[in-house]
This record gives C-alpha cells, structure tokens and sequence, in this order.
C-alpha cells in the first residue's frame, strides 16, 4: 500500500473531467495524472494543492498519508 | 493506450535508437579503433538526433514538461554519473596495469587509439544508461 493514496480518479469523475483538462489545468502532463493516479507518482506539494483548487476540494480529500504505507 | 507517450519519452526513445544505430556498428561489428569513425560517428549524431528531434517536435502538439519529467531526468544523470565513474575507476585500472605490469606490447599511436576507443565508449555507455534508466523510470513508481 502507497504511503500517499488519492481520490483524484473519483473525483475527476464526478465532474466529468477528463485526465487531460485536468493536467491542463493544473499545468502538468496527462501522463503524470495518469501516474499520480495509478499511486505511481507523489507529486510535490505545489501540484498537489492545484489538483485541489481545481477539483474544487480540500487538500486531504484529494490526498491522504498512510504512516503505515510504503514509499 | 491509456498511457502513450509523451513529448520527453518520445524523443527519449528517438535519442536511443539514434545512439543504438550509430555507436552499435562501431563496437560491435567493425571493431576497429579509428580517429576517424569517433569523428564520423559524431556527426552523424548530432545529424540524426536534429533530425528525429525536430520531427518529433513537429508531429507533437502537447510539448509540455512538468516536475515528474525533471525528476525523472535526475535520476537519469545520476545513473549516468555513477555509469561514467565506475567505468572511469576500471579505465584508470586498466591504465595503469598497461603502464606497470601488463607484457602487451604496443606502439604509442595504438595505445592513444586504444584509449580514444575505450573512453569513448565509457561515454556512449554512461549516455545509454542515462537514457534507459529514464526510459524505466517513466514505466515504473517514483
């Protein structure tokens, strides 16, 4: 289990969004929502609050910390 | 696909098969040492890599590169570091035992060709590294 999980998947789907007019939005590539997603990439602390604002939703409702979870 | 490629993996590919295709003949089948081929290869080099890089750029509309790509690009010079380090210690050795206590006898001309050729490679070897451990890396968990 990842140390950082996330919802974004979920939530993108409730607003009909699709992973590129997020990336677009938040100024990076589809492949990396694609991989933050898929829990492959931690963004930094800067794409992960623009992920947020952009979907509309607290911080930790997009991410969470698993202690427990590997890096 | 659900993950196709994008602009950095694109022309990371196209960097491989350019080095693949160029430094691969010269190691591999014509094994010979020569000032010429190194400056040869060089050229065609810089040629292929303007000429698939540009197209890439062309054929690519989304040209974007974001924090993944750097990091990504970090861990490809590290390994290419540690690659052209290493192999430098094993040079230095193989110098050394040349100079001291190896009974293989060569001409000066030879023995600059010979190190022309090993350090040469040394380089197209740290650069592949680089490539491919970024190449993996786009395919594997940061």
């Amino acid at each position: 289990m990842p140390a950082i999980r996330n919802q974004i998947r979920e939530l993108r789907a409730l607003r009909e969004m699709t992973q590129q007019e997020l990336a677009d939005r938040v100024g990076v590539t589809r492949q990396t929502v694609i991989a933050i997603e898929q829990d492959k990439y931690s963004p930094s602390l800067e794409t992960a609050f623009k992920v947020a604002i952009v979907l509309g939703v607290p911080l930790e409702q997009c991410f969470q910390y698993d202690p427990r979870g590997k890096r | 696909m659900a993950t196709n490629l994008s602009y950095r993996e694109k022309t990371l590919y196209a960097s491989l098969a350019a080095e693949l295709f160029v430094y691969g003949p010269y190691f591999f089948v014509h094994r010979q040492n020569s000032v010429n081929k190194v400056a040869g290869m060089i050229i065609a080099i810089i040629v292929l890599q303007t000429i698939l890089q540009s197209l890439i750029a062309v054929l690519t509309r989304n040209r974007i590169t974001d924090e993944r790509d750097r990091l990504i690009e970090l861990r490809g010079y590290r390994a290419g570091y540690l690659t052209i380090a290493s192999l430098m210690v094993v040079g230095l050795g193989l110098l050394w035992f040349h100079a001291t206590v190896g009974h293989h006898q060569m001409e000066n001309r030879m023995i600059g060709l010979h190190f022309l050729s090993v350090f040469f490679g040394m380089l197209v070897i740290a650069d592949i590294t680089k490539t491919a451990t970024q190449l993996v890396a786009y395919r594997k968990a940061l």
